[in-house]
């Protein structure tokens, strides 16, 4: 093997690295620190000879031994290091030595802990996502910050709050009994889509950087699968995220204004992912053990299956969102629920039905954007351009701003025309 | 004779490639398929997705049992293959000189019996050589 592409090895190996470190030394701060001295003796020494078969095993060996001699040098006054924590001859090979520890049922297990302390209950969401991505994907606190808009200094503290929250929540090291596994995927994958979300609703921020953001979520999600393929919500999960992602090219137009499903050129959507995405979700239903992740994949793909807009399966989505509100019920997924109604039976009975989510959603565009649409088709094209004034309010980037500004000038030519309400 | 030119890699390190460093690996499948098309030594490219994606089928005395993922767990995973149509083993390793071989691992072995099909549901994503 050539010695190319040095740094890809080092994020390729970097989860599974760091949760054998983490678990070596039950503390993240040095388990990052050690994957650090690892890696830049890896890079010295690979470049010299060349990768080893089993990156991930070298710098395991590599970062248990650097990680003990700082143990070792801050322990010096306090405490004397753990028994097993005794370091690896170089001599010996690195590789033999550590095929045990890299068996799958111990690094599972050391993956999952490490994801799951990175969205522990205690943190908040985006504190959540920030060590997700700092820990787990390895992006640096630079790159974190630029998503967020944030300055670098500000994500820092973030970061180091976030890490002595969970050093204060002090998570168990047993393994966990089967209830506590599935509340630590059901964590996990939340964080996870988190991320994938951040990037893909892009809320704010530079759109190269919030590509990174889908990009490393879906990186994340295979891991996961590959690791548990028989838990049917990691694949759900997965099955989303490629299914969203597929439409990355056509949700923006040329002048960067959001395009809805409704305008979108289907033909810029993505096949291959489209494919993995409903084969994985299929895989899963298997199990019928269904989450909220499939269901919401089950969504997507039904979008996937239509070749336009008004071919859509309305009465598909209906029962799906209907079994969504049941499994996690909010006041965003009956939202969703209404608009399939009205393609079923119409805006009348729709806009009725909408009222009780005016309290829960009174700060949120999307509500008065739909309902704008229900009155536009009703012919209340005055009521409906006050509800899209409100949408203009409440939304939170550029390019939906500019999307409700399209429609608001639309209701203004049809307003021109006799018998106007009906949107072109 | 034909060939089966079979691909092996890590898929966390596949993952992990930057977009410059993929398109720079898509480029030698790229250059392979060129030469083999031009030489006509192409018999057939087959990209497999993720392993993700994959059940394992086994039989329990009466009973199929089908489980999730591949059957065993290694470093490296079966990618995908093609079939090249060779005159002897030697210049069939000097086409698989083209493909990226910096990372991962490729095998050759011929292959003693290959039959084509036409599809129904492959949609898109398959396309038949005319």
């Amino acid at each position: 093997m050539q010695s190319v592409w040095l740094s890809t090895h080092l994020r390729a190996a970097r989860p599974r690295v760091l949760a054998a470190l983490n678990r070596a030394f039950g503390d993240i701060d040095l388990a990052e620190d050690a994957f650090q001295e690892a890696s830049l003796k890896a890079l010295k020494s690979w470049q010299q000879d060349a990768v080893p078969n089993d990156p991930a095993a070298w710098l395991i060996v590599a970062g248990r031994n650097a990680g003990i001699d700082a143990f070792r040098k801050k322990s010096r006054e306090t405490l004397s290091a753990p028994e097993d924590l005794e370091p690896v001859l170089e001599e010996a090979n690195p590789e033999d030595e550590l095929t045990r520890a890299l068996d799958q049922s111990v690094y599972r297990d050391d993956i999952l802990r490490l994801l799951f302390t990175c969205c522990h209950p205690v943190l908040r969401r985006e504190q959540q996502i920030a060590l997700s991505l700092k820990i787990v994907a390895g992006l640096s606190v630079d790159e974190i910050a630029r998503a967020f808009l944030v300055q670098p200094k500000t994500m820092e503290q973030r970061i180091t709050r976030a890490k002595k929250r969970i050093q204060a929540a002090k998570l168990p090291y047993e393994e966990p009994d089967a209830k506590a596994r599935t509340e630590r995927f059901s964590a996990v994958a939340n964080a996870i889509y988190l991320v994938f979300n951040e990037g893909y609703s892009a809320s704010q921020g530079p759109e190269l950087i919030r590509g990174t953001l889908c990009e490393e979520a879906i990186r994340l999600a295979r891991l996961l699968v590959r690791l548990y393929p028989e838990e049917p919500e990691l694949r759900g999960l997965l099955a989303l995220c490629l299914i969203q992602h597929s439409r990355q090219n056509a949700r923006l137009n040329a002048d960067g204004e959001a395009v809805t499903l409704e305008d979108q050129d289907r033909t810029t959507w993505d096949r291959k992912l489209i494919a993995e995405g409903n084969i994985l979700l299929e895989a899963a239903l298997r199990r019928a053990n269904p989450g909220p992740f499939q269901i919401e994949a089950a969504i997507a793909a039904t979008h996937t299956r239509s070749n336009s807009y008004e071919e859509t399966d309305w009465n598909e989505l209906e029962k799906l969102y209907r079994a969504l509100e049941v499994i996690r019920p909010s006041p965003v997924v009956a939202l969703n629920r209404i608009v399939v109604l009205a393609k079923m039976g119409g805006p009348q009975e729709a806009l009725e039905q909408l009222k009780r989510l005016e309290a829960p959603l009174q700060r949120y565009a999307s509500y008065y954007a739909v309902k704008g649409s229900f009155l536009a088709e009703l012919g209340e094209t005055e009521l409906a351009r006050q509800a899209f004034g409100r949408a203009l309010d409440y939304s939170g980037t550029d390019a939906e701003r500019r999307h409700v500004l399209k429609v608001l000038s639309k209701l203004d030519d049809t307003d021109l025309l006799p018998n106007s309400g009906k949107r072109p | 004779m034909l060939f089966s030119v079979l691909i092996y890699a890590s898929e966390d390190f596949i993952d992990a490639l930057t977009p410059e460093e993929h398109q720079e690996m898509m480029k030698k499948h790229g250059a392979f398929h060129e030469d083999t098309k031009t030489n006509k030594n192409f018999a057939a490219a087959t990209k497999l997705m993720s392993t993700g994606t994959a059940v394992t089928i086994n039989r329990d005395s009466d009973d199929f049992v089908v489980t999730d993922g591949p059957f065993a767990e290694t470093k490296e995973q079966f990618m995908g293959f093609y079939l090249i149509d060779c005159p002897n083993l030697e210049e069939a390793i000097e086409k698989v000189k083209i493909l990226p071989l910096d990372h991962g691992r490729i095998e050759i072995r011929p292959v003693e019996y290959f039959e084509g099909a036409d599809f129904n549901n492959a949609e898109r994503l398959v396309i038949n050589a005319s």
